[in-house]
């Protein structure tokens, strides 16, 4: 309970930060650009509020980072003393991108070899490797929707999953309750006016 | 025997989706039949499959005997570690006697963080491997690269199916931790429905961010954002105490001299003071066109926005209710504003 709180105050500091450095750089916006910006800080202060210790939340940040124009944000975000940090980040990053490379080559090789040798087993025990197909199609989806995701074995990929489940919990009430709030205000405001 | 370490963890937090389970990595787990130690290494959150040698055997074996019927499952970390919920706890030892036969190996896994952190590891060793199919099983830990697992009655011994069924463990407990966190997984058992269940969920939470933040941007004709409204919502959630403190009786001065502020200038020292400007916050929150009385009232029904439901709420909602309602029946309703409060207690309800 502490935690989440917590989780959600860094959260919503961050959050507001990032929208008062994007609001002061450009004066008008349409409607997407303004729900990209808004978007882009949600996601980075939500990744910098785990403080970079998760593996999503460092895999959101790097890829923030690859565009130019957002580096500025996210460095202030991210705060002055994490300069290591983001070194680090990006190294891992780099380290992370080789072994998925690797492994992806890796994989293929071996998978051609052993389609060959493979053909008797399945038909004999059909439902386990059935299920085991199914639970590989899910965990490549799942490596997907997860930020950073590739890189992970499926034991860890799980593990990143339910942090990323719980912050995204609290990005969606803070937003939300963000949301409903100005409503009211506006509303309020309004009728003020046409009284 | 080993006193049983207070478990600061609360046992709820298991059993309330909306706790960080994860975040709280030095909570211990409360022993539970069910639930093994293995949380607690979950929670130690120092997995790495690296560490974990799987079905590494000890070929000297300890000449202290196994008891047959009990499983010892020695902690490394014994100070650290919850103990384990066992009728059959061995007396006068620094063993930790685990009496299912049914208890997983996985030991090992959460072994794995504590091996790290403990110095002293009680290193009785279980004794042998491939020779033995005991009834009971051991995992210990005697170093840090390697896992000890002792095979189960009737079962393979190799060091390869000893791996499989390790990871196979780890990945179903960490299955149950899911079932906990994603809502309407209790009935699903299998491990690619429960997949499918955690990846519906992710989606509909991404989408729901990529719905809000539309909504946002529509809402804000600039980006501005209302500092003064985003201050009071973050208020709101920061501090809990500040609430009671909150009343109509308070100085109404401030409000005009705050409201003449620069926005800027309020928000950034808002946001310095944290919890302590939950007051302040919330007057400022209210733009100064407003008559007192529904600056008051405009409380109110932020207050009434706020409480929609989020995960966060919980014990600060009782607080809420009372504020609301004390605050309500002090300020005269405006027609207009009268509505908002109204959906602001229809939400409540249904909720």
């Amino acid at each position: 309970m502490h935690t989440s709180s917590k989780l959600t105050k860094e959260f919503t500091k961050k959050w507001v930060k990032g929208l008062q450095i994007c609001c002061s750089s450009k004066k008008d916006m349409d409607v997407l650009e303004r729900k990209k910006k808004i978007k882009l800080c949600a996601d980075i202060a939500l990744a910098s509020a785990k403080n970079a210790t998760t593996s999503w939340s460092i895999a959101l940040i790097s890829e923030a980072k690859k565009n130019d124009e957002n580096e500025i944000l996210v460095d202030n975000l991210l705060g002055p003393e994490s300069r290591f940090k983001q070194q680090k980040i990006i190294r891992q990053m780099n380290s992370c991108h080789k072994r998925v490379r690797s492994k992806k080559i890796l994989k293929k090789s071996c998978s051609i070899s052993q389609r060959m040798k493979k053909m008797g087993p399945p038909k004999s025990n059909l439902a386990a490797y059935i299920a085991k197909r199914l639970v590989k199609k899910r965990t490549q989806v799942l490596q997907r929707l997860v930020p950073g995701g590739e890189s992970m074995d499926e034991f860890s990929l799980i593990k990143e999953a339910l942090d990323y489940i719980l912050s995204l919990r609290v990005q969606v009430d803070v937003m939300r309750n963000l949301a409903n709030a100005t409503e009211v205000l506006n509303q309020s405001n309004s009728s003020n006016v046409f009284d | 025997m080993n006193p049983q370490l207070p478990n600061t963890l609360q046992q709820q937090c298991f059993y309330n989706p909306n706790d960080h389970m994860f975040a709280n990595h030095s909570a211990l787990v409360k022993p539970d039949p069910g639930m093994d130690e293995y949380w607690a290494g979950l929670h130690a959150g120092a997995f790495s499959d690296d560490q974990l040698g799987y079905g590494y055997m000890n070929p000297n074996p300890v000449a202290q005997p196994v008891e047959t019927d009990q499983a010892l499952f020695v902690q490394g970390n014994s100070s650290s570690v919850s103990a384990s919920v066992s009728p059959k706890k061995r007396k006068g030892q620094s063993l930790q006697v685990v009496s299912d036969k049914e208890k997983k190996i996985k030991g090992c896994s959460e072994g794995d963080s504590r091996i790290t952190h403990d110095q002293n590891s009680n290193s009785k060793e279980a004794s042998n491997n491939t020779s033995s199919k005991d009834k009971s099983k051991v995992s210990e830990v005697q170093k840090p690269d390697y896992i000890h697992v002792r095979a189960r009655r009737g079962q393979a011994t190799d060091s390869h199916s000893l791996a499989e069924r390790v990871r196979r463990e780890k990945i179903s407990e960490r299955m149950k931790y899911l079932q906990d966190l994603v809502p309407g997984c209790n009935k699903i058992t299998g491990k690619a429905g429960m997949l499918d269940e955690i990846i519906n969920y992710v989606q509909s939470l991404q989408k729901q961010v990529e719905f809000l933040s539309m909504k946002l941007a529509t809402v804000n004709p600039e980006l501005d954002f209302n500092i003064d409204n985003v201050f009071a919502k973050e208020i709101f959630q920061c501090s809990t105490s500040e609430f009671p403190a909150l009343g109509c009786s308070s100085t109404n001065s401030a409000y005009f001299q705050l409201n003449s502020m620069d926005q800027g200038g309020i928000s950034y020292c808002g946001l310095d003071m944290g919890i302590n400007a939950a007051e302040m916050g919330l007057r400022r929150s209210i733009s100064a066109p407003i008559s007192i009385p529904d600056q008051t009232f405009m409380d109110s029904s932020c207050y009434n926005q706020q409480m929609q439901p989020s995960g966060v709420w919980d014990g600060d909602i009782q607080n809420l209710y009372r504020m609301e309602f004390e605050l309500e029946t002090l300020i005269p309703f405006q027609s207009h504003q009268f509505t908002g409060s109204n959906e602001g207690i229809n939400m409540k309800t249904e909720t």
